[in-house]
């Protein structure tokens, strides 16, 4: 921010070019604005006077801009800057153009101008093509609702249409069951099955329900009557199958099949 | 069936811009110039009648469009969403691109001194520039040229319609330079299309 002079507000007010420098597309734009403005030679840029009014608006917007936005403007500055300094410089013979320092940026200048321009052509050009519409600019699109028209459809079609409505999918549901498997119930099957068994497997006794509930209830009245001394239970190894085996007389246990049930 | 209806039929029933070479597909007694023959037979009738519409070139497609004059009559109802007119900053970039192409973004900035890495995207996005090379400079940059919409996008039939440095001497003429200054280089845009 050095670059831009430290002015007294009364001298700012002063000056008639007061730019808001979003306006310009950038520092070539905005000397341009300068230059042609006043109409200027831009063969005979007064080098002195345009820098100090380009560093007015800088001074005025600068803090506005993005940091890259405000490095294109400073950039272009200190060019300026570097060309009044050139000029200053004894020794430099007036005759030839391309020893003026100003040169080269005359020539962006114009350059940029010309540019500038040919984009007013295409912008003129591309109002005039956006007057005209090819098929497809009106999209066809369903009449408006309520406009006041009787309903064209039967009672039919509407029940028609009702039937080829899916529903919604049947959702998906676990029911838990609620019954519950009583121990008590399952002593019973036991001394039955036994009664009519010398020996029973453990799953047996819930094999036909596929139940875990029928699992614990089974395993509860096996250990219960196990407790009781009713069964014994025999497993060969460990995850073997478990054997329920009724107490046999001359155990010295009670009879299964006529016990306190 | 005449040449003529059988064109007519054929931008009819088009939605996008026909090539000429496109339209003498619709019947083996067509080739290039019986197409541009009831082309201009067509356009020739529009005007007479009437129509509302008229047959445009966009680039190097024929199209029927409505006339300008119908603009605000169209404009009531709700229209497809077109994409929106393109920014000074697009403008000014498109322009150099359509006559400095093929163009690194390197050169484009140069230009127009600002960086212009986004609407170079921009116009990527809208599909009016495209990638026509690499250059031969370091890291071989990207090259932009112009796209067959771009001629669309300003009912352009070719780059040659594009305006040549005569007519626009004019932002140059204000401030001449004087008779010392001949050698000053004034910047003139290559011949469009010469690329």
């Amino acid at each position: 921010m050095t670059a831009v002079p430290n002015r007294l507000p009364s001298q700012r007010t002063a000056q008639p070019f007061l730019v808001e420098l979003d306006r310009f597309q950038g520092p070539l734009d905005l000397l341009l604005h300068l230059i042609r403005s006043q109409d200027i030679d831009i063969f005979d840029i007064p080098i002195s006077t345009i820098t100090r009014q380009f560093h007015e608006a800088l001074t005025d917007g600068l803090d506005r801009l993005e940091l890259d936005r405000a490095g294109e403007f400073l950039e272009l500055a200190a060019t300026l800057v570097h060309i009044k300094a050139q000029l200053l410089l004894p020794g430099r013979s007036d005759s030839e153009w391309e020893d003026d320092p100003r040169a080269e940026l005359v020539r962006r200048l114009l350059e940029y101008e010309l540019f500038q321009e040919i984009a007013r052509t295409l912008g003129a050009a591309e109002l005039e093509r956006r007057r005209h519409m090819s098929k497809g600019f009106l999209p066809p699109k369903p009449p408006r609702e309520a406009d006041g028209r009787e309903l064209a459809t039967t009672l039919d079609d509407f029940l028609a249409v009702l039937g080829d409505i899916r529903g919604p999918d049947p959702v998906e549901t676990h029911l838990a069951p609620i019954r519950i498997v009583p121990v008590e119930d399952k002593i019973i099957v036991i001394r039955r099955l036994l009664g009519e068994n010398r020996r029973v497997p453990f799953h047996r006794l819930f094999d036909s329900w596929q139940e875990r509930q029928h699992v614990v209830a089974a395993l509860l009245a096996c250990l219960e009557l196990a407790r009781q001394q009713l069964v014994r239970l025999e497993q060969v190894k460990r995850f073997g199958a478990i054997w329920l085996f009724g107490r046999r007389p001359g155990d010295g246990g009670k009879e299964i099949g006529e016990g306190a049930a | 069936m005449s040449p003529e209806q059988i064109v007519e039929a054929a931008l009819f029933a088009s939605q996008t811009p026909l090539t000429a070479r496109e339209l003498a597909r619709a019947d083996d007694a067509l080739d290039v110039r019986r197409v541009r023959e009831a082309l201009a037979a067509l356009r020739e009738h529009y005007d007479t009648d009437g129509r509302a519409f008229q047959v445009y070139q966009l680039g190097d497609g024929f199209q029927i469009l409505t006339r300008p004059e119908f603009v605000p009559y169209l404009e009531r109802f709700d229209s497809v969403p077109r994409p929106p007119t393109l920014s000074r900053a697009a403008l000014e970039t498109l322009a150099i691109i359509a006559y400095r192409q093929p163009i690194g973004r390197i050169e484009v900035e140069e230009i127009r001194g600002v960086a212009s890495t986004s609407v170079l995207r921009t116009l990527q996005d809208w599909e009016l520039i495209e990638v026509v090379g690499r250059g031969e400079g370091l890291g071989r940059p990207l090259l932009y040229g112009t796209t067959s919409r771009f001629l669309d996008h300003f009912a352009l039939q070719s780059l040659d319609d594009l305006p040549g440095p005569e007519e626009l001497s004019v932002a140059l003429a204000r401030t001449a330079p004087e008779a010392s200054h001949t050698h000053a280089p004034a910047p003139r845009p290559e011949e469009p299309g010469a690329g």
